[in-house]
Formats: structure tokens, C-alpha cells, sequence
């Protein structure tokens, strides 16, 4: 109990003291019990003013603060700050906020505002009386962090990481480093292709003694919290022994009877059972795709280096941060949506593989290809389906690639059928290297789209086009490009692991766009790259960076400091009934054995103190620090007085 | 519906125009233009069609000859792709389409070409008068009849059908519906416009332009009406021989300026002539200009011994009547004033 304590009244240079009675609430409040002095102040949060009130803790050894000014959310932090300076613990300061929920709220009616103001200083004074300092709490932090996702944004945030000494585990789930980038060769804006772009990354990370590459490994578990995560990864085999042979590889590769679908190219081609993406892929060595390996055994008689003895393996890691860079998928049209399931229309992926397989004339299943239609915002800015964002790199790289296909190949003709073309910022060359190109642009609106259809044997592409005046224009394609757009990764299970937050893009969703770009409700997961929205290389890399920074601030100094006000178990009382682990949005709640009893306990460092948990409890056994029960119920009882 | 034709532009480019693709629609010409309206609106329309390279569109639109080239569009176009000068291209490319022998069209393709026919004249000339013993008299004779032949042959075999196909395309394939009468009523219209040109005066800063076209015009018409009707060169009339002096005078000064004009690309209308419209000015100057010598050595009695300044002159003439006039930039003359009528037809259709 609280006993000299001092009340500031701030007249808020008239915005209070025009309607409240200030000199009346400073009377009233001066006799209390406990109240050491009270004072009224023209502007509370002056320099000046600040200053009087520490000097006052510090002279008059005041032991809580109340100041009744504006609201919390402005000058709440002020406040504490003074308190701290004077010499309290900020927990034994409460702010009473008699401005926008007093002056201005009842500026008709000056009696019953100053009454009003008289109530609810006192109940802040009732509560301060009630209050207990409070220390942050310190957790240790393990100088590891996990990087799901191999792709350019996860190594070169791996790599980041690493050379700030931090211990970087690099989880992959396919076999390959690269992910997406792997498959594009020419990159808008750059010299360098895909490909290289990831050996320069791969060559960076792989023989730094700070990273653990995990290829063909999943995060299938989650535990702990900010500073000390437990991750349980699971790692399939590669089939291929370390020490491998790489001619006999080629042969085992040869002599593989399965052929399937080759999901690297998109499907346009097939590829073995045992394969590798393209030659110069890392890791440097093949694998078997166990899912449609039929073990016929034809490789293992042509090549020493395969091992089917290899097993799956879980292992057990503890990590003080996870940074999630796990990517996206390309959108994939619906059966008729823009044509698809003609033979001729593909989608853009697909089409820059076909680019990438053709040398010198551009062939697609034997016919040679002159007129080349792209449709955009297929699966981006849908008036009906759930994707109502717009995909942000599909415009440039599409005009891009037109660009790429009248380099490479001579006689395209390129129609561009868009929505508005979004080259934004410095790809705005791109758009008009594109035109000068003679590509033609036709536009519509999203409930007018171009129409895909054959007729005749010829894949014909209509369009009441705005810029001719709303006339219908046809054109016949030897070829259609279906420009669609990103989508969150359809297997997101660890998204699920994690319990990373969906934004209704179904992306993973960052705290705040502006302010918190890469941190999660999930305290010590941060996002980075395409898996929190559509993004281009380079702002993928931005973002890996910032992620990569963010991590490293909750890992770097060994231990964190944590927000004291959260909910604590009265073990006594408790007789674990389950309600409040339920009710807990952040699995910070439970189950464990104290003195032969079940009861609930709560991982601190995971609780935000939200107080979801509270109302449920009905042995009333959970309190919150900062906002005890006995603080709020001395406040009610102040403000219930008549 | 109508299809694209991607290779449209490039047949373009042959009568012309250049970096037509790299307009973005932005309209910014359309919005300068003064002689633009909300029913005749061009030249983005014009730009539009031809990227797109809907010909029947382009063939059966008037607009080409609605425009008369201030360059304003050009200057303000912040991609820089010259609508101005594609509305003077598709003016040569209209004239090639509405041209029945298609040579017009071959000719503006070709320079080489059009050199060939220019030299083929010569020869033609030059063996004729070597057929005739190079006398004076028996060629000029003949010189004089050619002119009045040329222009009733040109005209009713080259010029007339031609026109004839102008109205078809832009009336009836452009599905106007003509009240009859109007034909009448609206005849004035073409006169008006053929002989003054005044919707040129509509363009901003353009009356300089067109008073020098004006008196070019003036001066073209009436030196044909004394050298044809009047026999300037074989007259002995003293007003006559003066007139003459002065119309062709005023012809080679005009024309003058305007290669001047051409060379210093000081506007924006001359500053990207095509081979058709250098052959134009210059063989106006040269008519003019020979034509005034022929009757200085005639008034001197020098041209008995001078039969090669006759010959020169012939020889311009008749690459004039014969070339330029049926197949080159001559027509737009007609064209422009016929479109003007066929404008005001449409805009009072049923």
C-alpha cells in the first residue's frame, strides 16, 4: 500500500481547464489518504513541468505518481519515463486520463465533467496505492537462429547472419538450394542470370563455418519461445552417398525407366525418378524422388553411389530465433479460365522455361511460334476469386521477357492484353523498351476481360479494347501467355507449425506494414520474401535483410528483456481444468505437475498478457501483474461510491 | 471486330512514319490539336488504328485529310513518336490505296523506282526530239498539245476513278447514308476548300503557311490556265506575256521558301520530308523556274539556237504531268478538298 503519493492535474492549457474545475479536482483530492501532494500544472508534459514532478519524487521521496492529463496512448510513455527518472518503478505510476474521455467528451456540461474528473483521479489513486513494482523479465537468448527456406531470400539471409557470428541452421525442403529463382535465366534489371545469383549465394553460404545447409528437411515441430525455440526437424534421404561418382551418377540417371512430370520445367517436360534440376545445381550431386522411385534396382547396377539404406532422420534443435523465407507458388489456372487446357496457352513460368529450352527458333510442341498474346493478372486482382492483390513482378517481368523473345528469336509479334501496366518505379524502361519494340498493349477492365478461344484450329484472343475506343479487337496467337500471378505456398504446413498469422491474402501477415514489416505476433519468428506477399529479387532481398537484422537483435546479446505485465497461476488454487489453455491465443498455457498436482502453468516469455485467460479461470486463480485484481477492484469500488 | 495486323506498322515505315509503336495512348495530341473536335477527333484515334493495323478502319476514315500538319502534336508528344507525321503518312499511304493502277503506291515505296520512271521520261523526251530532228518549232507545237492531252488523259483515267474509289471508301464502304440533295447543297464546300484552303487557317500559327500556299496555288492554277488556254509562249499579247512572267515568278519564289524551309527544318511540318515531297516542291520550282527562262529566251530570240532550255522545260513537264501529278503528293490538292466535302456530307447524313 501505497502511502505519499503525488497527483499532477494538468490543465492542458484550457483544453481541461475550460470545462473541468481543476483547482475543485485538486481539492478533493488532497485530503485523501496517502495522497502526499497534489498539484495542478498548466501543460503537464512541458520540460519544465516534467522536470518539477522527478525533482518532487526525488525531494518528497513520493513512492507512486498520478497524472491526470490527456490519453494514455500519447503521453502515457512520457510519464513513466518521468516516474523512472525521479526514481520509481514505472509500474507505480497510473495516468488518468481526463481529457478525451473528460473535457472533450462533456464540454455542454462543465459541473458534470469536473465531477466526473473527481472520479476518476481518485480511482487512479486507488489504484496506484494498490500498485507493485514490476521488473522486466529476463530470458536467455541461444545465439542460433533457423532459416526455413533455401531460396535467394533465406541464403542471403544466412549469410548475413552468419557473418555476424550467429550459428545459422539453413532448412530446405527440397534437395536443391534456389528455390524459385533457380528456374528464371535472364533476370530484368541485372547482368547475371538466376542461376548464377544462386551459386553466388550457395558459394557464400556453403563453406561458412557459421551455417548448417538441411536440404530435403522439414520443420514438423515447434516448442519453447522468444530466445529458446525448440525445432524438431525431419530429414529425408538423398539415396546418394557423400563420396560420390559423377560419371556413374549420369548413368544411373540414364538407365532410370520412370519417367514423370518434371515440376522444375513446369511440367512441359518430364524428367527420372532420379534427377537432378540442371547441371550445375547445388548440391552438386543427384537425388531419388522417393515418391516415385519403384526401387527396380537399375541404378545400383550401374553405379556404386547409391545407398538405399539411407533412413529418414529427425533431429532436435534449439534456436533463439526462426526466420521463415519459405517462398511462393505461381498460380495455377483453373480448367477454361483464359483457355487453359488448350494446348497452346501456357503460363508464363511454363513459358520462360520454353524460352530457356529454345535456341534459335522458338518451338512449342513442334510448331514454331511468331504471335505471341500474354494475358495479365491471371490469378492476380480477381473480381471473384479470393486473390484480390495485386502480384506486383508480373507485369515487368512479362515485358521483359517479350523483350527477351525479340532478342532471341527473329519475327515475334507480341499482343500485351492488361488490366493497366504496373512497370512501376525504375522498370518503367522496361515497359518502354517494350513499345518502341512494336509490342502492341490492349487494355480492359477486370469485369471485361479478353476472352480465350479456338476456333479453326487458331487459339483466337478477343477484347473490347479502352484503348480503341471499347472496339472489339481479335487477334490469333500461335501462342497464349497466361501472366499469372504469386500465391501463398500451397503446402503451408509450416506456417501451421508455427502458427505464423494469415492475412486475408492468405500470405503470412507481418504485425504492422509500416512499423513492424518483418516480425510476427509470434514473438522471435520473423518473415522474409515472397511467403509474407508478392515480391521482386530485390525487395525480397530488403526484406530478408531486415528480417535477418530483426532476428539478430533478439539472439545477439544472450538474453532478452521481456515485458513484465503478464498473467501469473496462483498454484494453491489452480485445479487445471483446461479452460484457460484454451482460451489462450498464444500457447503460452500449460499442463504440469507441482507437489502431485495437475495445474497450469504459464511459459513467460510467450505470454503477452492479453488476459484472455482471466474471465474463463472459474477457481479464479489467475492474475495479471500491472492489472492485479485487487487494483481493479479497488478503482470500481471508488468509482461506485456515492 | 476487327484483326490485328502487327506487320501494318511496318509497311507504314515505308511511306514514312517512324516510332508510331512507342505511343502510349495518353491522348496528349488529340487534346493540342485545333482542328481536333468531339466528332472528327484525331490523331490518337489515327495512331491507335494504325498500331493496330486495321486498314479498313484507316481506309474508310477521312481524318488523314482533316489534319494540315502544324506540327503541334509532334512537338507536345511526350513519347516522342511524331503523330503528325504519321497523319502525313497515312495522307501518301490513303493516296496509294485509293490510287486504282497501285503505281502511286510503288512509287512513294521506292525511290529507286520513282529515279527510273524520272529517267525514263528523259529518254523518252530526248527520242522523241531526235525523232523529229530536233526542230524547234514541230516540238513546242507538240510540247503545247502534250499539256492539254496529259491533263484531260490524266485526269479521266487516273484522277476521276481514283476519286470516284475516294468516295466509294469513305461514303459508301463507311456505311454514311447520304441524302441525295446534299450533294448539291454541299457542292460550294468543295469549292470553297479547293480554292482556298481555309481550313488550314484553323491550325495555330499556320497563317504565314497559308498564305504562301494560297498564292503558291493561285499561281499554279492560273500559269496552267495561260500556258494552256492562253499559249503563253506562243502569244503575242504583251498582258498575257507579263501575267505568265508573274505567276511562274511567284511559283519559283514560293517554292524557293518552302525548300529552304525543308533544308533548315525549321518547322515541324518540314522537318521530315519524304522523297514525294521533295520531288513535289522541287519540280513546282523547276516548272516555274523554266518555264519564266523559256519566255526570256523566247522574248530574245534566243531560243531558235537554245533548243536544250525547251527541252529541259518539256522534260520537267512532263515528269510532272505524268508522274507526279497522277501518282505523287499533286493529289492531295483533290483529296483534301474532296475529303472536306465528304466531311460535310457526313456530318449531315440521314
Amino acid at each position: 500500500m501505497k502511502s505519499k503519493i503525488g497527483v499532477y492535474i494538468c490543465h492542458c492549457g484550457g483544453n481541461i481547464s475550460d470545462y473541468v474545475d481543476v483547482n475543485k479536482v485538486r481539492e478533493s483530492v488532497k485530503e485523501i489518504q496517502g495522497v502526499e501532494i497534489s498539484i495542478d500544472t498548466m501543460f503537464a508534459c512541458a520540460d519544465s513541468s516534467q522536470k518539477q514532478i522527478a525533482e518532487d519524487i526525488a525531494n518528497k521521496k513520493l513512492d507512486a505518481l498520478v497524472v491526470a492529463s490527456c490519453s494514455p496512448k500519447l503521453h502515457y510513455p512520457t510519464f513513466s519515463a518521468v516516474a523512472e527518472r525521479g526514481g520509481l518503478n514505472k509500474y507505480n505510476y497510473v495516468h488518468a486520463n481526463i481529457r478525451e474521455q473528460v473535457s472533450w467528451a462533456h464540454s455542454d456540461n462543465k459541473e458534470g465533467a469536473t465531477e466526473k474528473a473527481i472520479k476518476v483521479v481518485k480511482s487512479a489513486i486507488a489504484r496506484v496505492k494498490e500498485s507493485v513494482p514490476l521488473e522486466p523479465i529476463e530470458v536467455k537468448a541461444q545465439k542460433s537462429i533457423a532459416v526455413l527456406g533455401a531460396g535467394v531470400a533465406g541464403m542471403r539471409a544466412a549469410k548475413e547472419l552468419a557473418d555476424l557470428g550467429i550459428q545459422v541452421y539453413l532448412i530446405e525442403r527440397e534437395h536443391f538450394v534456389g528455390g524459385r529463382i533457380s528456374q528464371l535465366d535472364f533476370l530484368c534489371g541485372a547482368d547475371i542470370t538466376g542461376k548464377e545469383l544462386v551459386t553466388q549465394l550457395y558459394e557464400k553460404i556453403h563453406k561458412h563455418p557459421n551455417v548448417t545447409l538441411f536440404t530435403g528437411a522439414e520443420v514438423i515441430e515447434k516448442g519453447g519461445s522468444i530466445g529458446n525455440f525448440k525445432v524438431k526437424v525431419k530429414i529425408t534421404p538423398r539415396y546418394i552417398k557423400d563420396e560420390c561418382n559423377p560419371e556413374q551418377l549420369q548413368k544411373a540417371i540414364d538407365v532410370c525407366p520412370v519417367e514423370v512430370e518434371d515440376d522444375f520445367n513446369f511440367n512441359i517436360t518430364k524428367r527420372k525418378a532420379i534427377y537432378r534440376n540442371y547441371d550445375s545445381e547445388y548440391p552438386h550431386f543427384p537425388t531419388i524422388d522417393s515418391k516415385n522411385c519403384t526401387r527396380c534396382g537399375e541404378c545400383e547396377k550401374v553405379c556404386s553411389s547409391i545407398d538405399f539404406t539411407q533412413k529418414e532422420e529427425i533431429i532436435d534443435l534449439t534456436v533463439g530465433s526462426i526466420l521463415a523465407a519459405t517462398g511462393f507458388d505461381p498460380y495455377q489456372p483453373k480448367e477454361n479460365e483464359f483457355g487453359w487446357g488448350i494446348e497452346n496457352v501456357v503460363t508464363l513460368p511454363q513459358f520462360r522455361r520454353i524460352i530457356n529450352m529454345c535456341d534459335n527458333k522458338l518451338i512449342y510442341k513442334g510448331k514454331e511460334i511468331k504471335d505471341i498474346a500474354y494475358i495479365y493478372c491471371v490469378g492476380s486482382r480477381q473480381v471473384e476469386g479470393d486473390n484480390k492483390y495485386c502480384s506486383r513482378y508480373c507485369c515487368t517481368a512479362t515485358l521483359y521477357t517479350s523483350i527477351l523473345t525479340h532478342k532471341k528469336y527473329k519475327g515475334i509479334h507480341s499482343f500485351h492484353f492488361n488490366r493497366g501496366i504496373r512497370t512501376y518505379g525504375k522498370q518503367e524502361v522496361i515497359y518502354d523498351e517494350a513499345s518502341r519494340l512494336g509490342d502492341i498493349f490492349l487494355q480492359s477492365y477486370e469485369y471485361d476481360p479478353p476472352v480465350v478461344t479456338k476456333v479453326n484450329g487458331k487459339t483466337n484472343v478477343k477484347i473490347e479494347d479502352l484503348l480503341t475506343g471499347g472496339k472489339e479487337i481479335e487477334v490469333n496467337a500461335d501462342l497464349v501467355v497466361l501472366v499469372t500471378g504469386m500465391e501463398p505456398r500451397n503446402d503451408c504446413s509450416i506456417g501451421d507449425v508455427l502458427k505464423i498469422p494469415k492475412g486475408r491474402d492468405r500470405f503470412y501477415n507481418e504485425i504492422h506494414m509500416k512499423l513492424r514489416p518483418v516480425e510476427t505476433v509470434i514473438d522471435g519468428v520473423t518473415i522474409a520474401g515472397a511467403c509474407q506477399g508478392p515480391k521482386n529479387i530485390m525487395e525480397s532481398m530488403n526484406s530478408a535483410l531486415s528480417a535477418a537484422a530483426k532476428s539478430y537483435s533478439i539472439v545477439n546479446k544472450g538474453e532478452l528483456a521481456l515485458e513484465p505485465i503478464i498473467a501469473k497461476v496462483d498454484k494453491d488454487t489452480c485445479v487445471w481444468c483446461g479452460k484457460c489453455a484454451e482460451a489462450c491465443p498464444f500457447d503460452a498455457i500449460t499442463k504440469v505437475n507441482a507437489n502431485g498436482k495437475e495445474i497450469a502453468e504459464i511459459n513467460a516469455s510467450v505470454c503477452k498478457g492479453c488476459g484472455m485467460c482471466l474471465p474463463v479461470c472459474e477457481s479464479d486463480s489467475i492474475d495479471m501483474d500491472g492489472f492485479t485484481n485487487t487494483e481493479i477492484e479497488s478503482m470500481i469500488n471508488v468509482l461506485a461510491e456515492n | 471486330m476487327a484483326k490485328i495486323n502487327p506487320k501494318f506498322t511496318d509497311e507504314l515505315k515505308k511511306y514514312g512514319a517512324f516510332d508510331t509503336n512507342a505511343c502510349y495512348n495518353c491522348g496528349h495530341c488529340t487534346a493540342v490539336c485545333s482542328l481536333s473536335t468531339e466528332e472528327d477527333s484525331f490523331p490518337r484515334e489515327m495512331v491507335r488504328f494504325s498500331v493496330l493495323g486495321l486498314e479498313d478502319e484507316l481506309k474508310t476514315s477521312l481524318k488523314p485529310w482533316l489534319c494540315y500538319y502544324c506540327g503541334e502534336c509532334s512537338q507536345t508528344c511526350p513519347r516522342q513518336a511524331f503523330p503528325g507525321e504519321l497523319m502525313m503518312t497515312l495522307r501518301r499511304w490513303l493516296t496509294a490505296q485509293y490510287d486504282w493502277t497501285k503505281l502511286s503506291g510503288l512509287l512513294y515505296k521506292s525511290l529507286p523506282l520513282s529515279i527510273t520512271f524520272f529517267i525514263l521520261v528523259i529518254a523518252a523526251v530526248l527520242g522523241y526530239s531526235w525523232h523529229e530532228n530536233f526542230n524547234i518549232e514541230k516540238i513546242m507545237h507538240v510540247g503545247h498539245y502534250f499539256e492539254m492531252f496529259a491533263i484531260a488523259g490524266v485526269f479521266a483515267l487516273i484522277i476521276l476513278p481514283n476519286i470516284i474509289r475516294m468516295w466509294y471508301l469513305t461514303i459508301i464502304k463507311a456505311g454514311v447514308k447520304v441524302k441525295a440533295i446534299d450533294y448539291i447543297y454541299k457542292f460550294w464546300d468543295l469549292l470553297v476548300h479547293m480554292f482556298t484552303q481555309k481550313r488550314a487557317l484553323g491550325c495555330d500559327d499556320n497563317q504565314v503557311r497559308w498564305f504562301e500556299h494560297l498564292i503558291l496555288v493561285i499561281g499554279y492554277l492560273s500559269l496552267l490556265f495561260t500556258t494552256v488556254a492562253l499559249d503563253w509562249f506562243g502569244t503575242s499579247s504583251k498582258f498575257i506575256i507579263y501575267l505568265g512572267y508573274a505567276e511562274s515568278a511567284l511559283i519559283f519564289i514560293v517554292t524557293f521558301i518552302f525548300m529552304y524551309e525543308r533544308i533548315k527544318k525549321s518547322k515541324e511540318l518540314s522537318s521530315h520530308a519524304h522523297p514525294s515531297d521533295w520531288f513535289f516542291v522541287i519540280w513546282l520550282f523547276l516548272m516555274g523556274l523554266t518555264a519564266f527562262i523559256v519566255r526570256i529566251f523566247i522574248d530574245t530570240d534566243l531560243i531558235t539556237n537554245n533548243l536544250w532550255i525547251y527541252l529541259v522545260h518539256l522534260i520537267v513537264l512532263v515528269q510532272w504531268a505524268l508522274i507526279i501529278v497522277p501518282f505523287g503528293k499533286w493529289t492531295h490538292f483533290l483529296y483534301r478538298s474532296f475529303a472536306m466535302y465528304f466531311d460535310a456530307l457526313k456530318k449531315d447524313q440521314v
